[in-house]
């Protein structure tokens, strides 16, 4: 097994100990970071995201993945940004106006930062004003995400698309939605552009997103 | 097989109107009270055992969530007969000191996400947390008020809203309770706490039974999201089962039975309920129950029933009822029946009408 399928092998796992150490032993074998970074962290995370899919591993399993990859992932930023490297794309997420849950946006966020996104969390009762104000502070957004969990703060969710077309910025970036009552006929209701199920084809819809 | 003859439209007179409990902001009419050949408590009890005369529904119920519990105001949910408006007043602190938000567009309380850790470090839980002195409530008092309301023939069911696994997340937050079940180190913390958690609801427990004569605890804890359990039937055995069944032992000794209100979609954790000794399963729609109660329907049993809940038009009642006993009939013997709170009227009827008739042959 190489170093990196070392690595990879010890995020899928959740080996939240030893990631740093098998990323600086991969680091000075001169594997470069990117290559750790897309094999032994965004691939072990794209396959921890399968398993929870499929219902072969569960929330504690796809979070301890997700710590050990960040720990991986602090020893490699530094590097990463040394060769020039860049995330492969920025995203806005919160959970709308009036809504405080958090479970399902933050493993959306986690899934989506494994995919390689630089993710800009904005938490949760997020009224439609700060969405805009971010993406105006963040032009290179290319993603917004948006959650409700209640049918009660559904229509948040198509007023925070509204405003953003309104403010005149929709079309710098793409919408996707999602939260338990939401369905793929209402994102289409609202003009939002993709809903995902789960927190693995979150990743996957914000990839294609791009 | 024997078939006793027994007279349905007789022991559906209405003969009294239960004492409605009151509710500030919501119209609920008394409970009907019929003229059933046994106590719907009595019933409810041999039910469990496999020997009810009908199967339990709305009506046969009365639930209690006591003003005293600050966990009942912090989670805007009492009901006690000295009026509380929870929308109003719900939110606050709860026994154990943490706080909880009423949220108006769940018509509940959460912790607000982002506030500080009541248990900063899992491992220390013990430096964080001081367990509520049950002695400081006056159950007396809070007795001597609901008693007009309470066992009075019916299952008396008390709510105990944060169950072992919601407590942890109100602790520590959700991610952070979840990574505790699976984590070396702090498993051994989530023992240690989950056992003096089961301390203190065996004494919790208890004095429900002694003061209000409770006859059920209705035990929240959520174990999944819509789609799928939030952990492994292995993790829920390991970490969850030992100190449920401890739960449940609880009340089966104080002679009380446990409906076990957990949502998401958790089929697949039903062996673990069974294990723990939990007697009703109060879950949610998106499982498939049919197929739960073909597999384990001798095992436990399922509350939930037709869809029709206030508002609905008497048409609406009998159509969806008709329905419900339709796809669930061939079950009824491992189905309390939900109808909304105390629920009786046409609904409560049918169910009555039908499982009487089923269980008489």
């Amino acid at each position: 097994m190489s170093k990196v399928q070392e690595i990879a092998a010890a995020v899928e796992n959740g080996k939240v100990k030893i990631v740093a150490g098998l990323v600086e032993e991969a680091l000075a074998e001169g594997v470069s970071p990117s290559e750790i970074l897309n094999v032994g962290m965004i691939d072990a995370m794209s396959s921890v995201g399968e398993k929870f899919k499929n219902n072969e591993i569960f929330v504690p399993e796809m979070l301890i993945a997700a710590r050990a990859m960040k720990k991986g992932i602090e020893v490699l930023t530094p590097k990463l940004k040394a060769e020039g490297a860049e995330p492969i794309g920025k995203l806005i997420i919160g959970t709308v106006a009036g809504d405080l849950h958090d479970i399902g946006k933050n493993l959306v966020a986690m899934m989506i930062e494994g995919a390689g996104f630089e993710v800009i969390d904005l938490g949760v009762d997020v009224p439609a004003d700060k969405f805009i104000e971010a993406m105006k502070e963040n032009p290179d957004v290319k993603v917004v995400a948006l959650s409700a969990l209640l049918t009660t703060t559904m229509p948040a969710l198509k007023d925070t698309v509204d405003a953003i077309v309104t403010s005149g910025l929709r079309d710098t970036v793409k919408i996707m939605i999602g939260g338990a009552p939401v369905t793929q006929a209402f994102a289409d209701e609202i003009g939002a552009d993709g809903y995902s199920e789960d927190a693995a084809s979150a990743a996957v819809l914000a990839k294609s997103l791009l | 097989m024997r078939h006793i003859t027994v007279n349905i439209q007789d022991e559906l007179k209405i003969i009294g109107t239960y004492k409605p409990m009151p509710r500030p902001g919501f119209s609920f009419p008394g409970s009907p009270k019929y003229n059933t050949p046994i106590t719907p408590k009595e019933n409810t009890f041999r039910f469990l055992k496999g020997e009810g005369l009908w199967a339990p529904s709305g009506a046969d119920f009365v639930t209690l969530c006591p003003k005293i519990i600050p966990d009942n105001i912090a989670r805007a949910f009492v009901i006690d007969a000295e009026p509380f408006n929870n929308a109003d007043n719900g939110g606050g602190l709860d026994m154990f000191g943490v706080e909880w938000e009423y949220v108006p567009q769940a018509g509940g309380s959460m912790v607000r996400p982002g506030s500080p850790l009541k248990i900063p470090d899992i491992l220390q839980w013990e430096k964080y947390i001081t367990f509520p002195n049950l002695d400081d409530y006056d159950w007396a008092e809070s007795a001597k008020i609901n008693a007009p309301y309470i066992a009075d023939g019916r299952i008396t069911m008390i709510w105990i809203l944060n169950g072992l696994f919601e407590r942890l997340i109100s602790f520590v937050e959700f991610e952070n309770a979840a990574l505790a079940l699976i984590d070396d180190e702090e498993k051994e913390a989530v023992h240690r706490l989950f056992d003096k958690l089961c301390d203190f609801y065996d004494d919790y427990i208890t004095r429900l039974h002694k003061y209000y004569q409770a006859d059920a605890i209705y035990f929240h804890d959520d174990w999944g999201s819509q789609r799928a359990p939030f952990f492994s039937l292995g993790t829920v055995r390991e970490m969850l089962v030992p100190y449920l069944k401890r739960v449940c032992d609880s009340a089966h000794k104080n002679n009380m039975f446990v409906d076990f209100h957990s949502c998401g979609k958790i089929e697949p954790l039903v062996p673990a309920m069974i294990e723990a000794g939990v007697d009703v399963w109060s879950g949610q729609p998106m499982n498939d129950r049919l197929q739960v109660l073909k597999q384990y329907g001798d095992k436990i049993k399922l509350n939930f029933g037709p869809t029709a809940m206030f508002g609905a038009t008497e048409d609406q009642v009998v159509a969806e009822t008709s329905a419900f006993l339709e796809e669930y009939g061939p079950y009824i013997r491992s189905i309390t029946v939900s109808t909304g709170f105390g629920g009786g009227g046409k609904m409560y009827e049918m169910v009555y009408a039908y499982s009487r008739e089923a269980f008489s042959k």
